[in-house]
């Protein structure tokens, strides 16, 4: 973090305040040391780690159909296997190949979309403004499930055509956080310095603007990560996400919803997908807590 | 945070009454009335399919059970036997030698609900109305003209030979109005019907038939009420009321398994049939066939429209694991014709898997590793999900080096591609709108109207298909019917685009206590008025 530039300048112009934080220089335990971080970033990095060793953990092929169909748990098939006779521990943990970095991809780009627009209409304000953020009204409008499973019914039901969707309905809210925050620096002395000092509009955002801008929406990025992987599921349930036989913890739920009495159908990737959106909310509130000021003034 | 005693106090009453007022709630449905056993309301649960109870426009499967009960038709079916319709107002009937004119003989004495006489002159105001007002069912009466001789004498004629027109007059849809009433609340049997008549809110929530019921509240999301005809000139029935509730499949599974008399559930079949009580009845008749469809258009597929790659995917499926995941009452495929139906391929006759001969058959092609886009429904139908059995076909085509890319698409969406003709390869359902299993050949022979959405044109069909299909047109006899069916699904199962992958049943679930709580394939499920007690 200290190579990011010059820590004098930074202090200069009060750049960066964020970052500090997570050094934990309040009064309150580091933000990496308190008990329910810990917990959350162990059920990450075992998440991460699944899903970087699935050949290797998994016991069968994800793919693979049996005859042996609806087998309860046991010591053969730990999560038991569904109604083609495929292990479902296999699948979960194949899942984790999609899910995560799926819910990565979906916060990226929504950041980097919403960012740039957020930082246009801030900047440039006027008419840009205005278009831009009744833009995001119209976005807002629609409760995000239901737009997304229209852009995807459009597009036709694949794996990009998800991702796509949940990008669009998601950009909206790094748009304003970032144009807010731009908002509230224009006119700010620095600002004014480096213009009179003959630096362009594009630099000065890259350099001076999004700097100060970018900390609560990379804060509100972590929080919504958990959200992503809980729309992509939501997509998936309802067909609308990556294509059959693909392992999704969405789909998989969904096959498992058909007939409750065989429960380790649905319950084990249900629970997959508990336990990463719990760890990611979890992960996300303590970085707002340590990060955002509006939540740590009065600790 | 603390709490006052008096919020406690509240907070408790509010819960008890909401507690005592759930209890009442459920004792006055259906299921508690019946607890002690000597109720006589009869419960139905399904997952309603319901748009109108007006005999000329219904077509969905919750109304036609409604329907069949609450009015009559010349002809019917008793139980699940569907392959003779049997005497209803008509006492009996006359057929040409040429299956054109059918002569029918009406009961005597036999009113409507309100007391008035049913006459002939009902009888061709309400198949003349079915006709004219061109609602969904009105497809099955379009060629057919219907006068009367008599007071009681009725003549359905038909432009070209038919001898399934008994089988039509047997459909809920065909059910005698009382012509009088429904006049007078909007109903027209006249050539611009479809225009005039403003029936239907009428008899959505009125019955103005001579059925064993009568219609006593209509509700399309919740319950249909029915209640005993006292005027009924047939064998009264058992129940006086009978309760149809909208439920979903699940929770029907639920109600069922606690169930202790009188009560009837039917959408629970497949797999959701295992582990329900042993001490419940199931009946059921396999109605329902599931096929794929190749498009034989090079335009569309080079590889589909391939004679021997149809028959190397003929022969890499595993029909007895896709039977397998429909669970209870399924059967692999064998011909197009649901085993419930006249005509359909004798057991022994299902198709079977030979991987080494798809094989074969692909190498002598020269197709290596071909691929095909395999569309089909995102949708469960009949408790069964179309994705497992397509995911089931993808594993079974690999094995035999053939690579399908699944495309679930949204049942509209799926239809349009399917209407469109553009689809390499389709998985769909099929379920017959009335129990003549030979208006297959008007849709699925080469060149019909099913088949050209396949790109199966009569230039690209094997001649004998052609030939054997007409057969079946040619043949006026039911029995001579059936045996030419049979030959026709021979033929097509050597070269047609359609591959029958399993049949699978409906079912009627009902408790220990009922009898006569018979699954039929005729389109009303069950007959609800036959139901009765042991």
């Amino acid at each position: 973090m200290t190579t990011l530039a010059d820590p004098k300048a930074e202090r200069a112009l009060g750049r960066r305040r964020w970052l500090g934080r997570l050094r934990g220089g309040s009064a309150s335990r580091p933000v990496w040391r308190q008990p329910i971080t810990v917990v959350a970033l162990t059920i990450l990095g075992g998440w991460l780690l699944l899903a970087l060793l699935a050949d290797v953990l998994a016991p069968y092929d994800p793919l693979a159909q049996s005859a042996d169909t609806y087998a309860s748990p046991s010591g053969a098939h730990w999560f038991g296997t569904d109604s083609l006779g495929r292990d479902i521990l296999s699948r979960v943990i194949h899942g984790a190949r999609l899910s995560i970095p799926l819910a990565l991809a979906i916060v990226s780009l929504a950041l980097l979309v919403g960012g740039l627009l957020g930082l246009a209409a801030g900047y440039i304000g006027r008419f840009v403004d205005e278009a831009l953020m009744r833009l995001t009204d119209l976005v807002f409008a629609f409760p995000q499930i239901i737009l997304a499973m229209a852009v995807t019914a459009a597009f036709g039901p694949n794996t990009r055509n998800a991702v796509l969707a949940l990008v669009i309905v998601s950009w909206p809210v790094y748009a304003r956080v970032i144009r807010s925050a731009v908002l509230s620096m224009r006119g700010d002395d620095y600002l004014n310095a480096a213009r009179l000092l003959g630096v362009g509009p594009i630099r000065a955002l890259r350099r001076d603007v999004l700097p100060n801008s970018i900390g609560p929406a990379i804060v509100l990025a972590t929080l919504e990560l958990g959200n992503a992987v809980l729309l992509l599921a939501a997509l998936s349930f309802l067909g609308l996400g990556p294509r059959p036989p693909a392992a999704e913890w969405g789909s998989m739920v969904a096959l498992g919803a058909q007939d409750l009495s065989m429960w380790w159908v649905s319950v084990f990737p249900g629970l997959a997908i508990l336990t990463v959106v719990m760890a990611f909310n979890v992960l996300g509130d303590a970085l707002r807590d340590r990060l955002d000021p509006r939540y740590t003034k009065g600790r | 945070m603390s709490v006052s005693p008096r919020r406690l106090l509240a907070g408790a009453s509010a819960l008890a009454t909401l507690a005592v007022l759930s209890v009442s709630a459920c004792s006055a449905g259906g299921s508690g009335g019946n607890a002690n056993g000597t109720a006589k309301t009869l419960t139905v649960n399904t997952s309603f399919v319901l748009k109108t109870l007006d005999p000329g426009r219904v077509y969905e499967a919750t109304g036609l059970t409604a329907v069949h009960a609450l009015y009559d038709t010349l002809l019917t079916f008793r139980g699940s036997d569907v392959s003779k319709p049997v005497p209803a107002l008509a006492e009996s009937y006359q057929a040409s030698p040429d299956a054109k004119t059918f002569t029918f003989k009406l009961r005597q004495g036999v009113t409507f609900a309100d007391g008035s006489p049913l006459t002939a002159d009902d009888v061709v105001f309400s198949l003349n109305r079915l006709k004219n007002i061109k609602g969904s069912p009105a497809v099955t009466v379009s060629g057919l003209t219907v006068t009367k001789t008599d007071d009681s004498t009725v003549v359905v004629a038909s432009a070209t030979p038919d001898p399934n027109i008994p089988v039509v007059l047997s459909m809920p849809s065909t059910a005698v109005l009382n012509s009088k009433v429904a006049k007078e609340h909007g109903a027209r049997d006249g050539a611009d019907a479809a225009q005039g008549d403003t029936a239907q809110q009428y008899l959505d929530t009125n019955s103005v038939g001579s059925g064993p019921y009568l219609l006593k509240s209509y509700d399309p999301s919740s319950q249909v009420v029915l209640e005993a005809n006292p005027k009924y000139w047939g064998t009264k029935p058992q129940f006086s009321r009978v309760v149809l509730r909208n439920m979903d499949v699940q929770t029907q599974k639920l109600t069922m398994q606690r169930a202790e008399a009188a009560e009837i559930s039917l959408d629970i079949s497949g797999k959701l049939l295992d582990g329900l009580s042993g001490s419940l009845q199931t009946s059921g008749v396999q109605d329902t066939v599931y096929f794929l469809f190749l498009n034989a258009d090079p335009g569309v597929s080079a590889v589909t429209s391939n004679l021997k790659f149809n028959q190397a995917l003929r022969a890499a499926i595993d029909y007895q694991g896709i039977a397998a995941l429909y669970g209870k009452g399924a059967a692999p495929g064998a011909g197009l014709v649901a085993p419930a139906f006249p005509g359909a391929l004798p057991a022994g006759e299902e198709s079977k898997r030979d991987v080494a001969r798809a094989k074969a058959l692909l190498t002598g092609a020269g197709l290596t590793n071909p691929t095909v886009k395999f569309s089909y429904p995102a949708i469960t139908y009949k408790g069964v999900d179309l994705g497992t059995v397509a995911t089931k076909v993808q594993g079974d085509a690999a094995e035999a080096g053939i690579k399908l890319e699944l495309n679930p698409q949204p049942l509209t969406t799926f239809l349009d591609e399917m209407r469109g003709g553009k689809s390499p390869l389709g998985f769909t359902p099929q379920s017959l709108n009335y129990p003549v299993a030979d208006s297959l050949i008007n849709n699925m022979a080469p060149g019909q109207a099913t088949a050209l959405r396949s790109g199966w044109t009569v230039e690209r069909a094997d001649p004998a298909v052609v030939a054997a299909g007409k057969k079946v047109t040619e043949t006026l006899d039911l029995a001579g019917r059936a045996t030419a069916m049979q030959e026709w699904q021979r033929l097509m199962n050597a070269s047609s685009p359609y591959l029958v992958l399993a049949s699978n049943s409906s079912i009627v679930v009902a408790t220990a206590d009922l009898t006569g709580a018979d699954y039929t394939a005729a389109g009303w499920q069950v007959d609800v008025a036959a139901v009765g007690r042991k």
